[in-house]
């Protein structure tokens, strides 16, 4: 079984089968990423650009760190870069508090981790992306200021409140 | 409103729970979390929360996304040879895959082909280094789907993909030979100054797999220095089709 830089080499030759199998053993984690920080109807799309986007790049992957952390990394850029073009278009706002309230409380619903899954979807987009890179990725505050061109005393901000907005609906279970 | 009682403290709770807070403050959030119902509440709740969110599982997408990727990246498949957009290539100053503007010859500063001739020497040395310093470490059996299968099974030999390697490689310098004549002097001399820094690299993984075929770091170390291989021939070849 190759590595992932074995297949990352091989891709970068133009091995579209060792570029699959890197797609295969990514695609769960990438897919969750794009998921959580866009909403489930942008994801598909967004998926397939961090592959097309990652074929397009791997002669730029060196192997100094992990192949799936230079992955996740150019999946963030995406999302975002994706995050801005959204935001030309949209138009809308919906207070958090009042769209969380708005979820079925579902008591002694058993897949409780779609429950969680779908109060992040509604938390508020910026404190949602800090919430999603910070506590699911582990990313830390400095990385995640530099990604989004904030200070860390922002992120840091945004992440309790979405914490705090989770944590309402945690409670309303 | 989501909080009938707020302190203080109540927006310092994430950064308490994260460990992020000072000593002094950490000290006196600590004497108030045993005074303080609310606030010792919202903490435990604040860690409940980031426990769920440390515990989400990854999940695959409901339809398999492989065949869209494959009809978009295969157009680009048989192109990606001449124009991988890599670091050579973007000194142009044109987009990776522009096949616009003026032929032009390339050439570096003294200073940026010698840093990256030392970074190649660097990177080479100190992997190499690493990599024999940990060969004679004796271990446990590497785990394996059956209790039949060999630790040397479980690991891609030396050649693992020698051939599809070789065949990259051999286009790309056929190319380049080609064309050579067409870059600078000086590029080409930096180029050949680095694939023989890679070559050398290659033999000593080479050699030491040899005598040591499963180790894994080795074999690690063999394909990054193929990889290296193929993108500094990739992006040599870019710039002669820039030129084309």
């Amino acid at each position: 079984m190759a590595t992932d830089l074995q297949d990352a080499a091989l891709a970068a030759a133009g091995d579209t089968h060792a570029f699959e199998r890197l797609y295969r053993a990514h695609v769960a984690r990438i897919h969750g990423l794009v998921r959580r920080m866009l909403g489930s109807d942008e994801a598909t799309e967004v998926t397939q650009d961090v592959f097309v986007r990652a074929w397009q790049k791997i002669g730029t992957f060196r192997g100094e760190a992990a192949f799936g952390t230079w992955l996740h990394r150019l999946a963030v850029n995406v999302a975002l870069t994706r995050r801005a073009e959204l935001g030309t278009r949209r138009n809308r706002f919906i207070a958090a508090e009042q769209v969380l309230e708005s979820l079925p409380a579902r008591p002694g619903a058993r897949d409780l981790g779609l429950d969680f899954e779908a109060a992040i979807a509604r938390l508020p987009e910026g404190a949602r992306h800090i919430f999603v890179l910070h506590d699911v990725e582990g990313y830390r505050h400095e990385e995640i200021a530099a990604l989004l061109g904030v200070t860390s005393g922002t992120t840091k901000a945004q992440l309790h409140r979405a914490r705090m907005l989770l944590r309402s609906r945690l409670g309303a279970r | 409103m989501m909080d009938a009682i707020r302190d203080a403290w109540t927006d310092r709770l994430s950064e308490y729970v994260d460990g992020e807070l000072d000593a002094a403050e950490r000290g006196a959030l600590d004497v108030h979390l045993q005074l303080c119902e609310n606030c010792s509440a919202t903490v435990e709740e604040l860690r409940a929360v980031l426990e769920r969110a440390r515990a989400l599982e990854a999940r695959a997408p409901e339809t398999d996304l492989w065949p869209a990727i494959e009809a978009r990246i295969a157009p680009a498949r048989k192109a990606r040879v001449l124009d991988p957009g890599g670091w050579l290539g973007r000194r142009s100053g044109r987009p990776a895959g522009s096949d616009t503007g003026r032929a032009r010859r390339w050439s570096f500063t003294f200073p940026q082909l010698a840093a990256a001739a030392a970074l190649l020497v660097m990177l080479s040395s100190v992997t190499m280094w690493v990599a024999l310093s940990r060969r004679p470490v004796a271990g446990p059996p590497l785990p394996g789907p059956s209790a039949t299968t060999t630790a040397a099974a479980l690991v891609q030999p030396a050649g693992f993909a020698a051939a599809r390697y070789d065949a990259a490689i051999a286009d790309l310098e056929r190319v380049l030979k080609e064309h050579r004549s067409e870059l600078d002097p000086a590029t080409v001399r930096i180029i050949e100054q680095n694939l023989l820094i890679i070559d050398q690299a290659t033999a000593q993984s080479r050699k030491a797999l040899a005598a040591d075929p499963a180790n894994r770091y080795l074999n690690g170390h063999l394909a990054a220095q193929l990889m290296r291989k193929i993108s500094l021939l990739r992006q040599a070849t870019a710039i002669v089709a820039a030129h084309g």
